[in-house]
Formats: structure tokens, sequence, C-alpha cells
């Protein structure tokens, strides 16, 4: 790993970003909305709809408002929202915040499950705890999150109440209250991604199970715990990295959905509410931040290969 | 003397869907404390089965069917895992055959060596790692520090079966199974590695038993060889004397199929037209980056010729830029200088027509990845044909000039076996009616009765069409057996072309001797 490479990733990313923003914009654009009726209601007068537009510079040409959202935005100022008058930037990036810690807690739920289910279902192929790991798998996979929620949702929380089942309280201001609101849509979340981990470990597992190496460790007399752990599963989840990271791709479309049935007020919210609201600032920043949370999810999985696969070189 | 290893009346199965396999059948051999027993044998005789039985790694549906494998005097057959872990590495080590896939690609080398004497020597990591040094030392590599901190697609391929090597004699076992540990390595590499095992055998006096399809190799490092076939051993003698005087038919054809430089299979002399000429031809590989472009060189500035009815044996180490030559001549890669054929100079892929494939077709060295696994041999045949102006109806005549039954048109490569497949591979070169055939390693991953019979076929091929070969292999015994002259490829560059009775000579390059010095002679 080059400092010329990581400089180039950063560029990358950036392009990226821009291409993003760009789509973005025409995106918002061709929605029908005028943000002078968004702001002013639909009884204004038109002299005050003139008056505004002049002010927000909807009357300049495209490229130029698109320079001025730009511009604004390298300097951190990602615009007012219409609907509250507050900033959008700190709006959307605390929500952000309270997504991450949700997908955060999935992700690691999802590593601490998959990884165990995966590795015993390929020690055990074609045994029964394989063949209901399989089940479950497909399972997970085959239903969306919002049955999956929603079933959870009814089981635990409204026919058991074991856990509540709506709300988000902070971390910091009770951390018990706020873990027990955080167990259903974690688990939710992580179920999906549960199963095709599980089923990729499995695999690789298989394949490096049956490879040169990990014979070459039994015959050479290593404890079977050893051949197990440090010669089979470090090969074998070296791949899985590569599925983890797209499938923060899934997480962060998952989580809109999840976001919404447990009233968690996460970007995935946020970013409904603008849209309903027809709040373009807020619309164009949480789809942007979205944008960015990807690409470097997916820049920080190339670091971890590098790290843990040392033929991996990026130059 | 008591034996180390004795196995008696050894049988082994394995059940497929097809019903059950007999891959062993009463093997009985025995090897003495210190002695070296060669088991020599084509491919799927059961030679790799007995080592995997001697190490209790049997797949799962092996069936043992009776005998026993003495390990000084101890039925291994009846040890439970825990005696079994106990003797693994540690009483019977292994040296295998290809030390890039048998070394764990994401730990260190020191790592995986210390690992080892750690747990069979009841040493701590400090103590493992010093000791590892010292035996990386002593298979003489040079700069062990720095070593035991590489992985292994740092070094080369003769350092880690060196690293291999070291690691099963580190912990000081009786017994040392080697499944082939030479074939993967450069035959320069190999000799090395041949010399290193004699040093340290004669220094420890570990027993072994060196598994190979080689003969010509297995005669330079066992006492005695055995010689399987189809899961029985057929004949067993000492090294000397199994050469001398074979005892068994299979083993005499066995030996006749060993090519020998010294019996020349081609008389003839070849014409002086020159069919194909390469001028300074070089090739790059490279990728395209973002902020320039890195380059390797793969070949640069090769310039020969081959003439009508010649064979051009090109040989040189792995890597050397044998394939890449190949590739160049066929337009499989992009090349800079000029290829001159029919009095036409062709400087780019683009520019080889129908008109330039059909005087140089190419076979390549493994005809299960060269031959479409989901059409039969008669639509393969056809192909080549239709498109260079004969008919589908030659497919009969195509078949019959390789030796294959007219049968064969219709069916799949995956029902043929390795020999005929290559066959098949010919076959479709020589639809065209080529005046060159390229002959890219063709028969290394053959058994050396089959290469025989493969290059029998290539040479009556000649004889009736007088087709030029540009014979590509690593095989110097056996390319000296056909070839009138050589060119020899090093690190991308022709650094000798000559007569084929010159190798030897004063005039050869150095690296042409070294070549030659390193390739084992047959029965020497």
């Amino acid at each position: 790993m080059s400092a010329r490479w990581f400089a180039r990733r950063c560029l990358f990313i950036g392009y990226t970003l821009l291409v993003v923003s760009l789509l973005v914009f025409a995106i918002t654009q061709a929605l029908p909305a005028d943000a002078a009726v968004t702001l002013l209601g639909e009884n204004a007068t038109p002299a005050a709809l003139a008056a505004l537009r002049l002010k927000l510079g909807l009357n300049d040409p495209v490229w130029l408002q698109y320079w001025h959202w730009l511009s604004a935005l390298l300097r951190g100022d990602f615009g007012i929202s219409m609907r509250t008058g507050q900033p959008v930037g700190p709006m959307m990036f605390s929500a952000l915040a309270r997504s991450l810690l949700v997908a955060g807690l999935a992700l690691a739920l999802m590593l601490a499950v998959a990884v165990p289910l995966g590795l015993v279902a390929a020690l055990r192929r074609g045994g029964p705890l394989d063949l209901a790991a399989g089940l479950i798998s497909y399972l997970g996979v085959s239903l969306p999150e919002f049955v999956t929620g929603t079933v959870l949702l009814l089981l635990l929380a409204d026919h058991l109440h074991w856990l509540p089942a709506t709300g988000y309280v902070p971390l910091l201001r009770n951390p018990l209250d706020s873990l027990r609101h955080l167990v259903l849509p974690v688990l939710t979340v992580s179920l999906v991604m549960v199963a095709h981990v599980s089923r990729m470990v499995r695999s690789e597992m298989i394949d490096v199970l049956h490879s040169d190496y990990v014979r070459a460790a039994r015959l050479k007399g290593l404890p079977a715990r050893t051949v197990l752990f440090r010669h089979a599963l470090r090969n074998a989840l070296l791949p899985v990295i590569t599925v983890v990271a797209l499938d923060v791709g899934y997480l962060l479309g998952g989580i809109i959905v999840v976001e919404e049935i447990f009233a968690i007020p996460g970007i995935g919210r946020e970013l409904i509410v603008a849209i309903e609201m027809r709040d373009l600032p807020a619309i164009q920043a949480g789809a942007l931040i979205m944008a960015g949370t990807y690409a470097v999810a997916n820049f920080l999985a190339d670091i971890a290969y590098a790290l843990l696969d040392r033929r991996i070189r990026y130059d | 003397m008591s034996a180390l290893l004795d196995i008696a009346g050894y049988s082994l199965d394995y059940r497929t869907r097809a019903g059950t396999l007999r891959v062993l059948d009463a093997v009985n051999l025995r090897i003495a404390r210190g002695e070296v027993l060669g088991l020599v044998g084509e491919s799927g005789s059961g030679k790799s089965s007995l080592a995997w039985a001697i190490m209790r790694h049997l797949p799962g549906n092996a069936h043992e069917a009776g005998g026993a494998i003495l390990l000084d005097g101890a039925d291994l057959l009846r040890m439970r895992p825990r005696e079994v872990a106990a003797l693994r590495g540690r009483r019977i080590g292994m040296v295998f055959q290809d030390p890039s896939t048998a070394l764990n690609p994401t730990l260190t080398l020191g790592r995986q060596i210390s690992e080892t004497l750690a747990h069979h020597r009841g040493m701590t990591r400090a103590q493992a790692w010093q000791a590892s040094l010292e035996a990386l030392r002593h298979v003489e590599l040079r700069d062990p520090e720095a070593l035991m901190r590489r992985y292994p697609h740092e070094v080369s391929g003769g350092e880690k079966q060196r690293v291999v090597i070291a690691t099963a004699f580190a912990a000081r076992p009786e017994l040392i199974i080697f499944d082939e540990p030479t074939t993967a390595l450069d035959v320069i590499t190999g000799a090395r590695i041949l010399a290193l095992f004699q040093r340290l055998r004669a220094e420890t006096g570990v027993g072994g038993l060196y598994i190979s399809h080689d003969l010509a190799l297995v005669s330079q490092v066992a006492d005695r060889i055995a010689v399987i076939r189809r899961g029985q051993i057929v004949e067993q003698a000492a090294a000397r004397s199994l050469f001398v005087s074979p005892g068994a038919e299979y083993t005499k054809a066995l030996i006749e199929a060993v090519p020998r430089p010294e019996r020349r299979l081609v008389a003839d002399l070849p014409g002086t037209q020159v069919l194909v000429s390469v001028e300074e031809i070089g090739v790059t590989y490279g990728r395209r980056q973002w902020f320039g472009r890195r380059q390797v060189a793969g070949n640069r500035g090769i310039s020969l010729s081959v003439h009508a009815g010649e064979i051009l044996g090109v040989v040189g180490e792995s890597g050397s830029g044998k394939s890449t030559l190949a590739r160049a001549l066929t337009g499989l890669t992009p090349f800079e200088g000029t290829i001159v054929q029919g009095g036409r100079r062709i400087t780019a892929p683009a520019q080889m027509d129908r008109a330039y494939r059909s005087q140089v077709q190419i076979v390549f060295q493994h005809p299960d990845s060269s031959l479409n696994p989901r059409q039969r041999i008669g639509e393969i045949l056809a192909r080549p044909l239709r498109l260079f102006g004969g008919s589908p109806a030659e497919v009969p005549r195509l078949l019959e000039q390789v030796r294959l039954p007219a049968s064969y048109a219709t069916r799949f490569p995956h029902e043929l076996s390795g020999g005929e497949k290559q066959r098949v591979a010919i076959a479709r070169a020589s639809a065209a009616r080529p005046a060159l055939i390229i002959c890219d390693e063709i028969t290394a991953a053959l058994d050396v009765s089959v290469q025989r019979a493969v290059v029998d076929l290539l040479l009556a091929l000649r004889r009736e069409h007088g087709t030029a070969y540009l014979f590509i292999t690593h095989d110097l015994n056996l390319v000296r057996q056909v070839a009138h002259r050589l060119a020899v490829m090093h690190r991308g560059a022709l650094v000798d072309l000559l007569a084929v009775d010159a190798v030897g000579g004063a005039q050869a390059h150095p690296y042409t001797r070294a070549l030659l010095g390193a390739t084992p002679a047959p029965f020497a």
C-alpha cells in the first residue's frame, strides 16, 4: 500500500462524490418541486414568490446554481433546511451517527454469529447443523427486512413484551435503555447479512480445508485447533471482507426501511421525511452523505484486505 | 535388519458412485533404516494414495481392505487419532510436490517453520525461532533472518522448497516421504534440491520414500526402486539392476519410453527454405495505470527462423519466455518487432489473417483447457476444416491421422484420456495443413509412455506432410532426441541458438551448459 495508491484512492472517492453530486443535483432539479412554493406555502402571493425566487437564486442558470451549491458544499455548508430552517449539515450528520450506531452494532452482531455458524457448517458439512444453517440462511436472504422486522416486533415487543417496540434513546443519556431500544432494529438488519456471510464463510472454509497448505499443516503434525484457526479460518475470512464491504451498500438501503419501522431518527428516516416535504437541500445532503459512506466503507475494506493478505499490493 | 517401515499386503479401495475402485492391491514394501526407496509409477498408479495411507490422511471414501503398515513394528492402521497425531511431522515427515501451494500464503515463512518446531520439540517461541534460523541455514539458505520474515510469495520456488525441506527435517523424523519434490521446480533448481537432499540424508541417516514419475531422477536418489502400476507393485530391485535387467514387461516399456538424448528419433535434415522468421521480437507485459505505466519485459530482441520440415527445440526454465514467444507467433499477445512469413512482414497480431494462420498453428500444454468441453470431438475438428476451406467430411481422416478411431467424433473431451485429448488437439492444429506447428510443452502433462506415443505421432505427421515444429519444452533429454537445432532462452532473452549436437560443446553459452549439467541423465 503505497502513499501513491492512497492518494489515488482518495482522489477517486472525491471524483465519485463529484459525479454523485451532479446526479443528485440533476435529480432534485427535475423534481416537481418549487422551493419558493415549498417555503411560502400554496397561498403565497405571486409577488412574494418572485421576490423569494430572486433571493434564493432560483432564476439563475442551472449551472450557476450548481456551482453555488457545490462551492458551499466544499466549505462544509450543506444549506438550510426548508422544513426546519436549521442548517442541513449538522442535522444530517447527527442522524448519520445514529444510523452508524445501528449499522455498526448490526455488523458486529453479524460477524459474531455468521463466522462461527459458517465455520461449524463447513466442518459438519451435510450434517443437521449445516442443513439448518442453510435453511435459515435462505429464509434470511429471501425475506425482506420489513417482513422480518415486523415479525420480530410483533413477537418480541408486542406479544412477549421483552423489548420496547419503537423509539430511540441516545446512548449517552441512558445506555441500557438505549441498547434495549436498539436490539430489534439491529437484529433485523443483521439477519440478512448473517445469511450471506455465513454461507460465504462456509464455502470459503470448505475450499481452504481442501487446500494443499492446510493438508501440509495437518501433516506437519500441528494440533487440529492450530490448523483450523491459524491456517484455515484466517485465509477463509479474506474473501468475506469483500462481501461485508458490499453488504454495507445493502445496510444503507436496509437501514432506511428499518429506521422507518422502529422509528429511529437516523439518516434514512431524515431522507424519507425530506423527500415527503420536498426539502431539497436535505435530500441532496442525505444522498451525498450516503454515497460518501459507501465509498469510504469500500476503501476501508480494501485496506483491511491488504493488511491481512500480504500478497495484495496496491501501488 | 529390522525394517523401519513395513507395508504388508496392504490394500485400499475408494468407494465412488461408479462402484468400488481398488487403488492399492496387496502392496508389500519394506524400507530399512536409512534406506531410500523410490516409488515410480504413472499418474493414477496409486503412488500418492500409498503416501496418504502412510500419513494416515485418506479421503472419506477410502476403505482399507486388509494388510498392515508397520512403523518400527507398530501398526499405523490400529493407531488412535491421537497416536497418529503424535507421529506426523515428528517420526514421519513429508515434503510436498508444489512448495507454492504447500505453504500458507498469509503466514511468514518463519512462523510456518517455527510453529512446527515449537510443537514437536516443546520449545518456546523464542527457542523455536532460533532453531528455525539454524534449520534454514542448514538447508543452505542465505540470510535466514530476512527470509523468516518474508511471506511465501516473496521468495523463489527453490527457496520455498528448501523451507519445506527444512521443516520436514527439523523435527528429526525417522522417515520422510517425498512426493515429487522437484516436479514443480526448474531443472537447475531441482538439481540443487536433489543435491541438498543427498547431503541431508547422509548427515541424518533418515529413511525415505521417494515418489516420482521420473525414472531417470529416481535412479539418482534411491537405493532401491519399486515400480507400481494400477495399485500393484510390479517389480522392486536395487536401483542399478532395475535398469540393467528389468524383470517385468511394464518396467521394460517404462524404461524404453524414457527419453535418451543419445537415441535420435529423427534422422533426416530439414529443408533450406525459411518458413517463418522472427526479427527482434519483444513482448512487454504491463498494465496501464492512472499515472504512468509499469512494464515488465517478457521477451526482448529475439531473432530466429524456422526452416521447412525443421524441428526447432526451444528450451529454458519456466518464466524464461518460451511460451511468450509462442504467444507472439500466434498473435495471442501484442509484440514489437517483425514476423516474416511467406514474403510478408507482420508487425501486429491484427495482420495475422487466415492465410497466416493456415500456415502457423499451435498445440497447447493442457488439452483439458484448450478443448471446448461442451463440443463433441467432431465439432472441434470440423471448425478449422470449414475455416480453412476443407470439408467436415474429412473429420474421420483427421482422426485416423492421429491414430484415433473415427467413432471418437461423437464423444466429448472428458470421455478421452489425457493422451487422446492431446491427439485431438494435434489433429485440430493439422486440419489446415500448416507448414509449422508450435508445440508448447505438449507432453509436459502426460506420462512418459504416453509422451513417447505423442512424439512418435508428431514425427509420423512430419514424415507424411513435411510439417515443421517449434518444439517448446523444459525436457532437454526429450528435445535432444528430436530437434535439429536448439534455441535456449533465459530470462526473456535468446542466449543460444545452435545445432543439437553442439549443446555440450565449447561454443555453447554457459547457461546452456548449466542447463545440460542439471538435467538428470537417464541411468547414468
